[in-house]
């Protein structure tokens, strides 16, 4: 490997060297709070350095680029691995994590994700999807005492295990067909006569198996709440956001350079979309509990970002990101309430036991009402721009059918998230007296609250940067 | 429009914006409940001087007197446009002053108070967001603001069935609003096509080519969310529940205020819009608002709440609007336009009324009331005035504009105007029958006999006042309407 490719991939191996400088010294150093710290730091200056070097390179060993797309998509989960982070300062103190493993798996994570958003090539995208998901394999199990995070991480396991098999399986047909992991060159082989080959389709079938299981499309579901619910709070956070990201980023090249013989693949995915849509939304509408109302919420905008994949081109990719930064800060935010309600027993998840919690901790409160408004797109909170700008590229690239059961699905969506706020400011109370948070929480949590009102009322920064990113 | 808006003091923008950072100051002093109340006082104050104040560029021609316009979000053609007109000056004014009631009658608010006079402050800035934006995002967005504060509102400081109420207020609203915004964007995408232009101005999407069937279809989605708000006959429902449960200062905001919104709507944008579709759709419109005037006076009459039976005047009182518009003349028009004002006017007066009572008697039944004449004479003669102007009784206030209504209806379907004489004999039973249970008839034991205090008179006077003003000398606000009514009629090309 050359000195430019190494300088290429600088943000990736500050991640990853870090991660195991981390590792290693915490086994002497058992200080956790250091280690968040220089974890935070480490994250950190990954997304600088993402955001601010020019690579030399266009693309590194024929499997990762580094176009503006590919370092936007670093930026983003190093910044969403710093803010878990952030918020496991205080959770991690309580429940005795210890801080060099859960930083540098953390790390792990985020050089995983950045690789595979990344990736030119399949090979490419199976060693990044591994890398992250072989992490969270662990951190979803991080409470040893808890019986329900060892539970949740042995079904993600399962779950994620098969979808693996499904992945390599599908990656090694489209070779045989094409001989090439190469995107381009792979997609071009599988290709005769502007339509899919039975055996790329097969390929492509493997595929999507695969990248449903790990963006929770229905119906390959059903470990999404289980999941999100045993798992500790900042991870369910990351499980949400970062993690499906990063999956479908990656796959957003993939679809468009598929082009016009993608024809039967983008019928599966438009009706993948609108089951996950419906069928999250319904499933959604009876939790009473906050972490598994989320799960089902996470599972209904990616239906939602589905309409964003099949719309392509520069129209549904910029919607896509607009739309993925910012489902990323309410529904991250979330968690994060979750997290700095949580006590040294429990998280505070069930409805049953936030009543009236907007009295006692009004603030945290409000905060909740905010991200649960913006997820269900009511301006001027910013997930209402997200939802505009995705209908709209629906509507314009004659997909009207998806954007009218979406809005569907967002009015429905409304009741399951008032549900929260009904119970946080409109009934009696029987919560009791929480930690009052720490300030790194408060920091975090403020830093979302911030940017989805500020995104609410003027989004152009941001829809700037996306458009500069996929031109 | 104007040339030189960029120069212009940017007087509407200020009228807007001044409410949210009264908001914010309380939400910042939310420790010192006293501080927020006087924070509140002293921002609807000042919106309500600027609002009169706008009132002196008033022109009287049609036309916006005031515009603003600045680029906002382009990647999306959204522009911040808003306008001024006759029309909507008067829908301010009106806004601005029953703001100042509603937070004066909820002075001695001692539950999280900070919170409560921040959400009716940002709920003053959705609503005359509605009346002012002039790009259609804009006015979504502005149409949505309502939503958030009322629903808090109505949830957290409501009476007993406040959850169900606030939760079914919300889901009636979006799915209007939602209907809304998808025939906005096809819209948008549609002119965007034609002239290579993407805008969401009002003025330009008035000149999108559009075939029959597609005009009929948007402006149905328009009307869905403006018939949810008015409410228009089947979509009624959630409005006696919202009325019922809300606090007083909710209930004035809502019966007063949020309810002309929809009206609004109809005249300035799916109108206009779709001129075709809207005469199509007038002997409809004319036979929902029908059977809206007398469904809603029959079920106020067999109510026993006394807020409900107001609330149930209010759904009666808009489908006489609602008749005047579809009569589609000048003179109803006019008439619509006023009624809108003076049932603002009379019915917050009646709300206020009605919670003055009950903080006294601690019952709005009209089985366990009577006898307020005796009692609390003061208080009674208010509500019996202010419920003789709801009657329709000629000198106050309701009676200028259904008076209108009647004779414009009258010479474009007779037929019409003769059920709705009708609807004014119904309106006049159930309101007697209030009236009677409440202050005649044997007296109920008050727990508190105290008559008006202070604040109250203070309240309740200039209401009063301008109850007799608007019933007998309405002439200056029928000047104002003039020439934007006929601007508009001319515009949609009807008969």
């Amino acid at each position: 490997m050359s000195f430019a490719a190494l300088q290429s991939l600088l943000p990736q191996l500050i991640l990853a060297l870090g991660a195991t400088a981390v590792l290693m010294f915490g086994a002497w150093i058992p200080k956790r709070r250091l280690w968040l710290t220089v974890g935070l730091l480490l994250a950190l200056s990954a997304a600088l350095v993402a955001g601010l070097m020019e690579a030399p390179l266009a693309e590194v060993g024929g499997m990762y680029a580094t176009t503006l797309y590919a370092r936007f998509c670093t930026v983003v989960w190093s910044l969403t691995i710093a803010a878990t982070l952030l918020i496991s300062f205080r959770y991690a103190d309580l429940h005795r994590f210890g801080g060099g493993e859960y930083t540098s798996l953390l790390l792990f994570a985020a050089a995983g994700m950045s690789l595979l958003s990344a990736a030119t090539s399949l090979i490419g995208l199976f060693l990044g999807l591994e890398a992250f998901t072989l992490v969270l394999y662990i951190l979803i199990a991080f409470n040893r005492t808890d019986d329900r995070g060892a539970e949740a991480g042995l079904k993600y396991l399962v779950f994620g295990a098969v979808a693996t098999g499904f992945l390599a399986f599908g990656i090694a047909l489209i070779y045989a067909a094409s001989g090439s992991f190469h995107f381009q060159e792979a997609l071009a082989g599988i290709q005769i006569e502007g339509a899919l080959r039975p055996i790329g389709l097969a390929g492509w079938a493997m595929l999507l198996v695969a990248v449903g299981f790990k963006i929770s499309l229905v119906p390959f579901h059903l470990w999404t709440p289980d999941v999100y619910q045993g798992a500790p709070a900042p991870i369910s956070g990351v499980l949400a956001t970062a993690a499906k990201g990063a999956v479908l980023t990656a796959f957003l090249p993939l679809l468009t350079m598929l082009g016009e013989s993608g024809a039967e693949i983008k019928n599966v995915l438009w009706l993948l979309a609108i089951i996950t849509m419906l069928v999250g939304t319904f499933a959604a509408l009876p939790q009473t509990n906050l972490k598994r109302m989320l799960a089902y919420s996470s599972v209904v905008h990616m239906g939602y970002l589905l309409i964003a994949l099949l719309v392509g081109g520069s129209d549904g990719g910029q919607a896509l990101l607009f739309y993925l930064v910012i489902y990323s800060f309410a529904t991250f935010g979330a968690f994060g309430v979750v997290t700095s309600f949580a006590t040294e027993h429990e998280e505070l998840q069930e409805y049953e036991d936030l009543r009236g919690l907007g009295y006692l901790h009004p603030r945290r409160s409000i905060v909740l009402a905010a991200f649960m408004l913006s997820l269900a797109g009511i301006p001027p909170l910013a997930g209402f721009f997200a939802k505009f700008g995705l209908f709209q590229a629906a509507l314009r690239n004659g997909y009207a059918g998806l954007a009218i059961i979406g809005v569907f699905a967002s009015l429905v969506s409304v009741y399951y998230y008032l549900r929260p706020i009904i119970v946080l400011f409109m009934q009696e109370r029987s919560a009791y007296q929480l930690h009052p948070g720490s300030k790194s929480e408060y920091l975090l949590l403020a830093g979302c609250f911030v940017a989805i009102l500020a995104l609410g009322i003027y989004p152009e920064p941001l829809l700037n940067l996306v458009v500069l990113v996929l031109p | 429009m104007t040339a030189d808006s960029s120069l212009q003091f940017p007087l509407l923008s200020l009228l807007l914006w001044l409410p949210i950072l009264g908001a914010l100051l309380c939400l910042l002093w939310y420790k010192a409940p006293a501080a927020s109340r006087w924070i509140a006082l002293g921002t609807s104050t000042a919106v309500f001087v600027l609002s009169l104040v706008a009132g002196l560029y008033s022109t009287g021609s049609a036309g916006w007197f005031l515009y603003e316009d600045a680029s906002w979000i382009e990647h999306f053609g959204i522009r911040y446009t808003l306008g001024m007109d006759g029309i909507s000056l008067l829908l301010i004014i009106l806004t601005a002053f029953l703001q100042l009631v509603a937070v004066v009658i909820s002075w001695d608010q001692d539950k999280f108070s900070a919170l409560f006079f921040a959400l009716i402050l940002v709920l003053g800035t959705g609503i005359m967001g509605v009346f002012l934006a002039l790009d259609l995002i804009l006015f979504y967005l502005f149409w949505e603001l309502m939503l958030i504060p009322m629903f808090f509102l109505i949830g957290v400081w409501g009476y007993k069935r406040k959850v169900y109420a606030a939760v079914k207020f919300f889901l009636f609203t979006l799915a209007g609003s939602l209907c809304l915004l998808l025939a906005v964007i096809s819209l948008h995408l549609l002119h965007g096509e034609q002239t290579g232009v993407y805008t969401f101005a009002l003025e330009a999407l008035q000149q999108t080519r559009l075939s029959f069937s597609q005009e009929m279809l948007f402006y149905l989605c328009f009307m869905a969310a403006f018939a949810v708000k008015v409410p228009i006959f089947p979509f009624h429902s959630w409005l006696p529940d919202a009325h019922t449960e809300a606090p007083v200062a909710a209930s004035v905001d809502l019966a007063g205020l949020l309810l002309k919104t929809g009206v609004y709507g109809m005249i300035r944008f799916a109108f206009p819009l779709f001129p075709h579709a809207a005469e199509k759709s007038l002997p409809v419109l004319a036979v929902l608002a029908l059977i809206g005037l007398f469904y809603a006076a029959w079920i106020a009459y067999l109510q026993t709440d006394i807020k409900r039976i107001v609330a149930y005047s209010s759904i009666s009182h808009l489908g006489f609007v609602l008749l005047g518009l579809a009569a589609w003349n000048q003179t109803a028009w006019e008439g619509s336009l006023l009624l809108m004002i003076n049932h603002g006017v009379t019915t917050g007066a009646l709300f206020i009324a009605i919670a003055l009572i009950h903080k006294r008697t601690g019952t709005r039944e009209i089985a366990k009331l009577g006898g307020i004449w005796k009692s609390q004479p003061n208080l009674a003669a208010f509500f019996l005035l202010f419920s003789l102007a709801s009657l329709g009784l000629p000198g106050l206030a309701n009676f200028s504009g259904e008076i209108l209504i009647l004779i414009g209806t009258f010479s474009s379907n007779a037929v019409w105007a003769i059920f709705a004489v009708g609807g004014v004999l119904f309106s006049a039973a159930y309101i007697l029958r209030m009236v009677q249970g409440t202050i005649w008839g044997p007296c109920c034991e008050p727990f508190d006999k105290q008559d008006l205090g202070g604040r109250e008179w203070l309240v309740l006077i200039p209401l009063a006042v301008l109850v007799v003003i608007l019933g007998c000398y309405p002439q200056p606000l029928l000047d104002s309407l003039r020439e934007p009514v006929s601007f508009m009629l001319r515009q949609g090309g009807q008969p």
